[in-house]
């Protein structure tokens, strides 16, 4: 586990020989020890395919390899950090939200559509994560950013969970979302409650929501 | 017959959890971030209930929209990554900026009134939303409030942005202090502060809007 929250708006990385770690390019605050930083100029994981989906989707974050033996500071443009350890399971987060992650973890950019077709990229398109999202899997940490402090609340089976679209900011474990609408005659008249769209989380796993309706 | 009482818990100091079992709370428009169970939003119009609350509204331009929240579950609210303090009435009425005003429970009743040229100076426009009835409130700021007390005998003063509520039995007048060198652009930029007289509780941000005092 090499990340630990030092603030609400920090990580500290443990960099070891042979242990990499990924993080959005610019991200280092300070550093000790012996660390390089590379920009991945390839986008290093997925293959080919999820390369081309990167440029196509422009879910290209820049990111950039850490190595070396020594402690790295994490932080990014005032935001709030919160560590997510996945054990075994996928994360499902927006690319400009990666801050920084765990080199063993494999990353793959998801075709929105290819989780529940048209529907899925009109989701896209409402949340504003575009037709592509990042997905993250296997055993380690993350450092996921947001606006005004992450949130998790729990999806258990019978009882689903619904976000407003633009405070949504990752979820991980067996969850499907759908995009859900409550358009009535109302928003149709501009008297709308500014509710009309809910994205419905329904499964087991965790959803991580931020204070705020602004992306970052 | 039992009365129904909204629970408000306040969740890492920016998210507001309501848990609802089939009563009305009023919240800001568009602040729900996420909920489980079944919610149903509909848009209140603000200034007040009834149709003198309609024509206030029209004259004043005090637009508070605000939506009414119906449901049985947890409703998550946040706005901007504004801080909320949670405010108790018993009886007694609050002031409060429109845009300060997050979430009320349904059984308080929300009026506008006339604030005069201090209203002005806060940048807020010429009227104020008042919140009478017994239950819960919750304000935003800009940074956490301070609560700060006024007795008699000890009036106090407070920078018209950083104004966010008060209850109590409170006299308020506007002050100002232009002088010869303010006129010369050499003010110190606290020409104008809102002085409160009486028995009550000022809320105060460690922030200052806009207003139009604050250049001078």
């Amino acid at each position: 586990m090499p990340f630990r929250e030092i603030s609400a708006k920090m990580v500290q990385a443990e960099v070891t020989p042979g242990q990499r770690v990924f993080s959005q390019r610019g991200a280092m605050i300070a550093y000790k020890g012996e660390v390089s930083f590379t920009p991945n100029t390839r986008s290093g994981q997925g293959g080919v395919l999820s390369m081309i989906g990167r440029r196509v989707a422009n879910e290209a974050a820049p990111l950039m390899t850490v190595e070396g033996s020594g402690q790295v500071w994490f932080g990014h443009g005032g935001h709030h950090v919160q560590v997510v350890e996945l054990a075994g399971d996928t994360l499902y987060v927006e690319a400009d939200r990666l801050l920084a992650f765990d080199g063993t973890l494999e990353q793959d950019t998801v075709f929105l559509g290819a989780q529940g077709g048209v529907r899925g990229v009109v989701r896209g398109q409402v949340t504003g994560q575009g037709l592509f999202t990042t997905s993250l899997r296997g055993t380690g940490g993350v450092a996921v950013m947001a606006h005004g402090g992450v949130l998790p609340l729990p999806v258990t089976p019978g009882r689903p969970v619904h976000v407003d679209p633009q405070a949504y900011v990752a979820h991980h474990g067996d969850v499907r979302n759908k995009l859900s609408t409550a358009l009535g005659w109302r928003d149709m008249v501009g008297r709308g409650s500014g509710e009309a769209f809910q994205l419905e989380l329904s499964g087991e796993g965790t959803v991580y929501v931020q204070a705020s309706e602004e992306k970052l | 017959m039992f009365t129904l009482v909204a629970q408000f818990q306040l969740r890492g100091g920016k998210v507001l959890a309501v848990t609802l079992t089939g009563d009305t709370v009023k919240a800001k428009n568009g602040s729900m971030v996420a909920y489980d169970g079944r919610m149903a939003f509909k848009k209140l119009s603000g200034g007040g209930d009834g149709l003198r609350g309609m024509v206030t509204r029209r004259l004043t331009g005090e637009q508070m929209t605000v939506m009414e929240v119906k449901g049985e579950g947890t409703c998550y609210f946040a706005d901007r990554a504004s801080d909320l303090s949670l405010v108790r009435l018993d009886g007694e009425t609050l002031h409060v900026e429109s845009s300060n005003l997050l979430c009320a429970e349904g059984t308080l009743r929300t009026g506008t009134t006339f604030t005069g040229l201090r209203g002005a100076s806060q940048g807020n426009g010429l009227f104020t939303t008042t919140v009478e009835g017994s239950g819960r409130a919750a304000l935003m700021s800009d940074g956490q409030a301070v609560i700060l007390r006024v007795t008699p005998g000890t009036p106090l003063q407070v920078d018209p942005g950083a104004y966010v509520a008060h209850t109590g039995g409170l006299r308020q007048e506007l002050r100002g202090g232009v002088g010869f060198r303010t006129l010369l652009g050499e003010g110190s930029g606290e020409a104008f502060q809102i002085r409160f007289e009486g028995d009550g509780l000022v809320y105060v941000q460690p922030s200052e809007r806009n207003t139009l005092g604050g250049d001078v």
